[in-house]
């Protein structure tokens, strides 16, 4: 053993070096000082662009001059797995201003991850809150409200119905006047019977064509047929989650007259064949004209021009009920948030204000394929021509409900369909079991009030400026 | 095993060229007093572990009593915690996705750890034969645990994709539809539980260890009895391999009750068809960062940690029956 002086210099030295090297990336992540850099998380890698490009307009405004904004892209929207924006928060490393699933602002708001928006816009606008959400789509700025605040600006919205392939309809020799939304709403009992005349099997038995299942794609979710349905997940009056209505076990029924015809484990083997999970984007069962009709929404317009140009695809309302019901969809999107510890500047005000209001949605929905919620840029019309069947469904549309247990009630929904559809549990127990679920965790809100203009029709007519 | 040699023992920490003889002890504290080369040598000592201190106090003792104290809380991880009792604990013996998920968990760790033992055995057994080509062999029957979980989950979903994946070529000369396993909640399960025994070769280099440490002149001697192979497997081979069995039977058991990665990936988070594959760590998460909610994610934590020791505990009670540590006993 040599002199223990050296050991310990040695010792010290090499602790202060790991200290060193671990301080110094945790410091490179942190917010910018510059006032001219803005971070910004923003949509998912294939969708930079469009991003870039508002970003880009916004540097040629006066308010943009010398701005830059650094844009990542961050795998959550806050969708489902938040670790990263409230690791990045409790850090002191999250963006200035993050793109998030609007659906999910409730409930970031409600455990302290966002910054309220109305003293900002009391300040940096001179208006009340309460006046400039005047500008958006009012579910869509329902969605971003919790406890009476303001917690971000809406960007994008949509809405969902039935994309078909009009030339396989055609040769299997249906009727496309049923499929015309000019014309003809199709009930389920319609849809179930047309289905079966799209379906081939091979001699294993499996499905090489397929019409349409009630649980695929945008259907996943009960939400979709629920809006039919009037099945609701929380009683605003009451303040209780209703998630075991009668309404809910309809939806649940129909899902399992479905199952009985088509049965599951063989469409879920079609879907594994053709459309495995992961699969990269051109390779989807509607691109392929394996399957017939899809529930899907706008967004699907930039992939049909991309990966299939050639295919007419066409669109028709949600299947209903019974004949002489009204049509039915509902509405999700995205908005700009500023998650907490954000020092809220004009400049990121500005930037805020630029990429969700006209300027910002007149560049970026067209490319996106989406619907604005900025009231002046729907009237205006910009946005991909292809998307005027979901336009006109916004004055009647409605978003999920926005409550601070959003994704659980999210999660609960799924896991009753699957349950259903995988024959494991009933309807009722599969309603009585997503109750169990999120009502307890809605207690921890007691007497919680969605805004009073949640599921009220909308109205699209512009502020006077 | 040092059963069989004869060793003296001596203080590590000592140095021979500055032992200096022990005071009498302290009568009226029955304590020693160290001597300046003893403290010199403590001051060493400790010096030398305390990155391994201060790891334990800053990665394991700092965050397991932090999660304990979470755990009657409601906290999001951002606003300040709300001291709510065992509110928490109560909620997890209600939450009816605990019970599917300690249910998943059951299933998988049922069936993963003794088919993983017995793999990882056979395994070691193949690395321990007496050819020339034995490095090679016990590169390739190690090999496949060097691949990462994140890529073995993707390599397993294109072995069982219904349409040109392997298991389905198997099964589709004797005339069935394909299927579809990781969308059946059981299949999935299944399905992971063989993606583990990719990774058994870290198991099975333990039981290489064991394997060489049983001495030679035991099967010689049972040779010369007249004893079958079989026989000098399970009276020679088992009886001294079954202290290493019990530790990868506990690190087994330890490793079901935290499954999380092959799942996660290969459900996207979702827990898989019906919550097939919701393990229990995978709901924790979810709990933690899903739902923001990580005062009860905590208290499940602390259940996890509870049940795992219960059971580590009642494998080192059950073990007295069958773990020999007595090379000569044997």
């Amino acid at each position: 053993m040599s002199g223990t002086a050296v050991n310990r210099r040695t010792f010290l030295g090499l602790a202060g070096a790991g200290a060193v090297a671990i301080a110094l990336p945790s410091c490179a992540n942190q917010r910018s000082n510059d006032p001219n850099v803005i971070r910004y998380w923003g949509m998912g890698a294939a969708d930079t662009d469009k991003d870039q490009a508002v970003a880009d307009a916004f540097a040629q405004t006066p308010q943009g001059e010398g701005v830059r904004v650094d844009i990542s892209q961050v795998p959550s929207s806050g969708n489902s797995d938040m670790s990263q924006i409230i690791t990045a928060v409790r850090g002191g490393t999250a963006p200035d201003i993050w793109w998030i699933d609007r659906f999910n602002t409730v409930q970031s708001a409600s455990i302290g991850l966002l910054e309220p928006l109305d003293p900002y816009i009391e300040e940096f606008e001179g208006v009340s809150a309460e006046e400039y959400r005047q500008q958006w789509v009012s579910f869509a700025v329902d969605e971003l409200t919790y406890d009476g605040q303001l917690y971000g600006l809406p960007t994008s919205t949509d809405a969902r119905g039935i994309m078909y392939n009009a030339d396989l309809v055609s040769s299997i020799g249906l009727d496309l006047d049923m499929f015309d939304p000019e014309q003809h709403v199709l009930t389920w009992d319609e849809l179930a019977d047309i289905a079966e005349r799209c379906v081939e099997i091979d001699g294993n038995g499996n499905y090489t064509q397929f019409g349409f299942a009630p649980w695929l794609d945008q259907g996943g979710s009960p939400y979709t047929y629920a809006f039919g349905k009037g099945a609701a997940v929380y009683d605003n009056d009451a303040t209780t989650i209703t998630m075991d209505t009668p309404e809910w076990l309809e939806v649940y029924e129909l899902y399992a007259e479905w199952v009985e015809r088509f049965p599951f484990a063989r469409v879920d083997a079609f879907f594994a064949t053709y459309q495995p999970p992961n699969a990269p984007p051109a390779q989807t069962v509607m691109f392929s004209e394996r399957m017939v009709m899809t529930p899907t929404g706008p967004w699907q317009i930039q992939g049909n021009e991309k990966y299939a140009p050639d295919l007419d695809f066409r669109w028709t309302w949600l299947p209903v009920w019974n004949e002489d019901d009204p049509t039915y969809t509902w509405s999700g999107g995205q908005g700009l948030v500023f998650p907490r510890g954000t020092e809220v500047t004009r400049t990121k005000w500005e930037y805020m204000k630029f990429h969700a209001g006209g300027p910002g949605q007149t560049i970026i929905q067209p490319m996106l394929g989406n619907l604005p919620t900025h009231l002046q840029t729907i009237a205006d019309g910009a946005y991909n021509p292809k998307a005027q069947f979901f336009a006109d469904m916004l004055p009647f549309s409605t978003s999920r409900p926005p409550l601070p247990v959003g994704t659980a009630a999210w999660d609960a929904l799924d896991r009753a369909r699957q349950s259903v559809t995988l024959g494991s549990a009933s309807p009722d127990e599969a309603a009585a079991t997503a109750q169990a679920f999120v009502a307890p965790k809605m207690d921890l809100f007691p007497g919680f009030q969605m805004p009073d203009t949640y599921g009220q029709p909308i109205d699209l007519t512009p502020p006077a400026t | 095993m040092t059963g069989t040699t004869t060793t003296t023992t001596r203080d590590p920490g000592s140095d021979d060229r500055a032992v200096a003889p022990d005071p009498p002890p302290a009568a009226a504290t029955g304590r020693k007093k160290l001597t300046k080369t003893q403290r010199r040598n403590l001051r060493l000592g400790l010096m030398f572990i305390s990155p391994w201190i201060l790891g334990l106090l800053v990665f394991v003792v700092y965050p397991v009593t932090y999660s304990i104290i979470l755990s009657f809380t409601r906290y999001s991880g951002l606003l300040t915690p709300e001291w709510v009792g065992f509110q928490n604990y109560v909620s997890a013996f209600l939450d009816p996705l605990v019970s599917t998920a300690v249910g998943n968990t059951a299933f998988y760790a049922v069936l993963a750890v003794p088919i993983g033992l017995l793999v990882a055995l056979v395994l070691a057994l193949a690395m321990n034969r007496n050819v020339r080509e034995v490095a090679l062999f016990r590169t390739i029957f190690y090999m496949p645990s060097l691949i990462p979980a994140f890529a073995m989950s993707f390599i397993f979903i294109v072995f069982l994709n219904p349409q040109f994946g392997f298991f389905n070529q198997l099964i589709r000369p004797f005339g069935g539809a394909d299927v579809n396993l990781l969308g059946d909640p059981t299949g999935i399960k299944i399905a992971i539980v063989l993606m583990a025994q990719l990774g058994a070769g870290n198991a099975a280099l333990i039981f290489l260890a064991g394997l060489r440490n049983v001495p030679r002149t035991l099967y010689e001697a049972a040779r010369v009895d007249g004893a079958s192979r079989g026989r000098q497997f399970l009276s020679i081979t088992l009886p001294l391999l079954s202290p290493v069995i019990l530790f990868n039977l506990i690190t087994g058991v330890s490793g079901a009750l935290q499954v999380f990665t092959e799942a996660f990936i290969v459900t996207n988070g979702t827990g898989g068809p019906d919550s097939g594959a919701l393990f229990y760590m995978m709901y924790l998460y979810r709990n933690a960062f899903g739902f923001a909610e990580l005062g009860y994610a905590s208290a499940l934590a602390v259940l996890l940690f509870l049940v795992g020791m219960g059971l580590a505990l009642l494998i080192f009670f059950l073990s007295r029956r069958f773990v020999n540590y007595d090379v000569n006993a044997a």
